[in-house]
């Protein structure tokens, strides 16, 4: 919820103005104070209670290390294995030993109780950003003020966008003065993603809730192909709108923050697709995990290996949950067919393609992505049941 | 080609008018007035009002 929740807005609302009117040293601190806020406030209502509210321990221990990073440091790696064990053990513990102690019958270190602390997926990768470029000499130190403020920044805390620090940092002391456009094109953004949410995402909950075991097996082929096109566009409409209502806020302080969304569905092929949806999570994909096994660098085969290595990070990143691995192999065997298509056939500049190619190859790349989705929905055994009935009947 | 065109035309007024641009597609001639931006803001919160409460959680945040 959070987004749609009106305390979010008497946060909003009089912080951006706050942060506007202070003087530049003054503004990270606000920041840090609303981001805290938001943290433990939301944390104690929708997420993992006080045990929740707590984990804003996790950004002291940051704020901490953070300040020991300096190129070539092992503290940096020693922050990026802290990232990762925090969140492989908040979000990865009951998955991994249920899927370790699956022979024996019985998960005997399962953790009952287990809650997600609030935007964990997303703080932990703008960790990672920073202790990574901070190894490599990318990115500037900053001040403790610009980093806790980059960290704590609320209207992205939950789900992002992801942010990179070498472009927030100086922003936040520094932001945009243009108030009437900021406000003007801010308020317009989170209007439109409110209204996104509720008239688009939400109204088709009732289509998407038939994607259960039950309902797929006593659907026509119709109704499955019409439920799972309107999932392909829920999940666009929801998490787009969640996006629109980030940057819009972003805008509020006069600060612009990565977009996430460009037209993903309009593009003609795989690797487009994902250029255009969830921009900032792609981004940081290709800088931290393509880049480092070897990209496009090395044979052939070394580069189709890591795209398949990346979607499957990816997919497992989306969720604990084999479907999400499932969907994430779908997404990296579709990323290795378009390109050795294009090693194929590679484009060539002096043919401009037709429309009714570029019709044809928006079908397909529409189709594969919207067959995708099944394995996002649902879990894998009721995915494949949802496969089998749409293709034998 | 004046297809593709016409489509990039209508992207960027799509664009424009959710907030994503701050400046319209070429020849749009949209009055720049605070009333207009009012008017269209009126028409989104009875959206908004119309369909809110259906109290579904956001599918990105498990998170």
């Amino acid at each position: 919820m959070i987004f749609t929740t009106s305390a979010y807005y008497i946060l909003l609302i009089p912080t951006a103005i706050l942060f506007r009117i202070v003087g530049p040293q003054v503004r990270p601190w606000i920041c840090v104070a609303s981001g805290a806020l938001f943290f433990i406030y939301f944390s104690v209502t929708e997420v993992g209670g006080w045990l929740g509210a707590a984990c804003i321990l996790i950004f002291l221990w940051e704020a901490v290390i953070s300040r020991l990073y300096s190129p070539r440091s092992a503290w940096c790696l020693v922050g990026v294995a802290a990232s990762l064990c925090i969140l492989g053990i908040f979000k990865y513990w009951n998955f991994t030993t249920g899927l370790l102690s699956a022979p024996f019958g019985r998960n005997s270190l399962v953790w009952r109780g287990a809650f997600l602390p609030l935007g964990v997926s997303f703080f932990t990768f703008e960790f990672i950003h920073y202790a990574v470029d901070r190894y490599y000499g990318r990115v500037e130190r900053g001040t403790l003020g610009q980093y806790l403020a980059f960290i704590f920044f609320f209207p992205t805390l939950v789900a992002g966008p992801i942010k990179r620090f070498q472009y927030f940092g100086p922003g936040v002391e520094q932001p945009s003065t243009d108030w009437p456009a900021d406000w003007n094109r801010g308020i317009t953004r989170i209007l439109v993603g409110l209204a996104k949410k509720f008239a688009v995402a939400d109204l088709l909950t009732s289509v998407t809730d038939h994607l259960n075991r039950a309902d797929i097996a006593a659907a026509s082929r119709g109704a499955l192909i019409v439920w799972i096109l309107a999932y392909a566009c829920k999940i666009y409409f929801d998490f787009s709108a969640y996006s629109d209502i980030a940057i819009g806020s972003a805008r509020l302080f006069g600060i612009r923050i990565p977009e996430n969304f460009d037209w993903p569905y309009a593009r003609t092929n795989i690797t487009e697709f994902w250029r255009r949806w969830h921009r900032s999570l792609w981004r940081w994909l290709v800088d931290y995990v393509f880049v480092p096994l070897g990209g496009s660098r090395g044979s052939r085969l070394s580069v189709y290996v890591n795209l398949l290595s990346v979607m499957l990070i990816s997919g497992l990143w989306h969720g604990a949950g084999l479907n999400f691995i499932a969907w994430g192999a779908w997404h990296g065997s579709l990323l290795v067919i378009h390109r050795l298509w294009t090693d194929w056939r590679p484009l060539r500049e002096d043919r401009t393609p037709t429309f009714v190619g570029l019709a044809a190859s928006w079908g397909v790349t529409f189709a594969a992505v919207t067959l995708g989705w099944a394995l996002f929905a649902m879990d894998l055994p009721t995915a494949l049941f949802y496969y089998r009935r749409l293709i034998l009947g | 080609m004046m297809l593709m065109n016409r489509l990039a035309w209508i992207k960027s007024l799509a664009d424009y008018l959710g907030g994503a641009e701050d400046l319209p597609p070429a020849g749009l001639s949209l009055p720049a007035s605070s009333s207009w931006w009012g008017l269209w803001w009126g028409a989104l919160t009875i959206v908004i009002v119309l369909f809110c409460g259906q109290a579904s959680k956001f599918i990105y945040i498990d998170f």
